[in-house]
């Protein structure tokens, strides 16, 4: 089985990066009730150009927080929980240590009670 | 009232492995997938094809489907019905592209309506494949906690619904 280093992307910079934004997340919040065609978008930002959008929308697909799919002529632009998927498991699963010893804890538990044939 | 349409489950991810290195191993049949909650496929690759992944002694069989479109390494198209809790099938669709760090990986999973039992914890459940897919193919390993509930599902399945048993899937001729 081949073996690479971890990722270099294992840091999620980019992801990062593309959550530091207010208009991002905001986009991100629209995205999160179904996907979203680049014009959908830009009318919910009235103060914003289209251009401006579309250089935020940039960003989060950098980040390979958003993942467009075309449909026809329009772009639709999907909401990829991956990412987020990722910060979860790196820097918030350490909690669920407790979970996983009062697993291994009721296994203990069970093998004990085959062996005395309970 | 007809049920009303969700929208499509849509996740990503580019794993640093050739594309064919993928198809082989979302396609394996014959030993157990890990990133695929420790299953066993079975699978016709032909449209019309029928697909099952299986608990690893194939005694239960959690999803029953049907292909209905592949071209490899790029794409496989097939219908979804989940044992546990069986509904009206949906449309799961693996989408492979070649890329310069090597392969982006796009799973659509479609056809949800307000009908559908939770189907966000499908969708859940693919963002956490796709994870399981790239820890496996890049270094070779998943983490020792998915090991862990593995292990801890193994234990249960007798625990599972009956609709769950291979024999129920064989009389349902899924």
């Amino acid at each position: 089985m081949q073996r690479t280093r971890p990722d270099a992307s294992d840091d999620l910079d980019d992801v990062w990066r593309a959550l530091s934004n207010a208009v991002r997340r905001r986009i991100l919040d629209l995205l999160v009730e179904g996907p979203l065609t680049t014009g959908d978008l830009s009318e919910r930002f009235p103060d914003l150009s289209r251009f401006a959008v579309m250089q935020h929308l940039k960003v989060l697909e950098q980040a390979d927080l958003v993942v467009p799919r075309r449909s026809g002529r329009e772009r639709h632009n999907y909401l990829n929980p991956v990412p987020v998927q990722r910060i979860y498991e790196r820097w918030v699963c350490r909690y669920m240590r407790p979970w996983t010893d009062a697993l291994t804890s009721l296994r203990h538990e069970m093998e004990q009670r085959e062996a005395q044939g309970a | 009232m007809p049920p009303a349409p969700l929208p499509d489950a849509v996740c990503s991810i580019v794993i640093r492995v050739p594309i064919e290195t993928v198809w082989n191993e979302i396609t394996k049949t014959g030993s157990v997938q890990r990133p695929l909650y420790n299953t066993l496929l079975d699978i016709d690759l032909t449209p019309g094809g029928r697909l099952r992944y299986s608990s690893p002694d194939r005694k239960r069989v959690f999803i029953a489907g049907e292909v209905l479109e592949v071209d490899p390494p790029r794409l496989l198209k097939h219908t979804y019905l989940f044992a546990m809790k069986p509904e009206a099938a949906t449309v799961v669709t693996w989408e492979l592209t070649a890329v310069p760090e090597g392969t982006r990986v796009t799973l659509r999973h479609a056809g949800w309506t307000d009908a559908h039992t939770a189907p966000e914890k499908h969708a859940a459940g693919w963002t956490e494949i796709l994870g399981l897919l790239k820890s496996e193919l890049e270094t070779g390993d998943i983490p020792a906690k998915t090991k862990l509930v593995y292990r801890m599902q193994g234990l249960f399945l007798w625990a599972m619904p009956k609709t769950t048993k291979a024999s129920y899937a064989d009389e349902q001729g899924w």
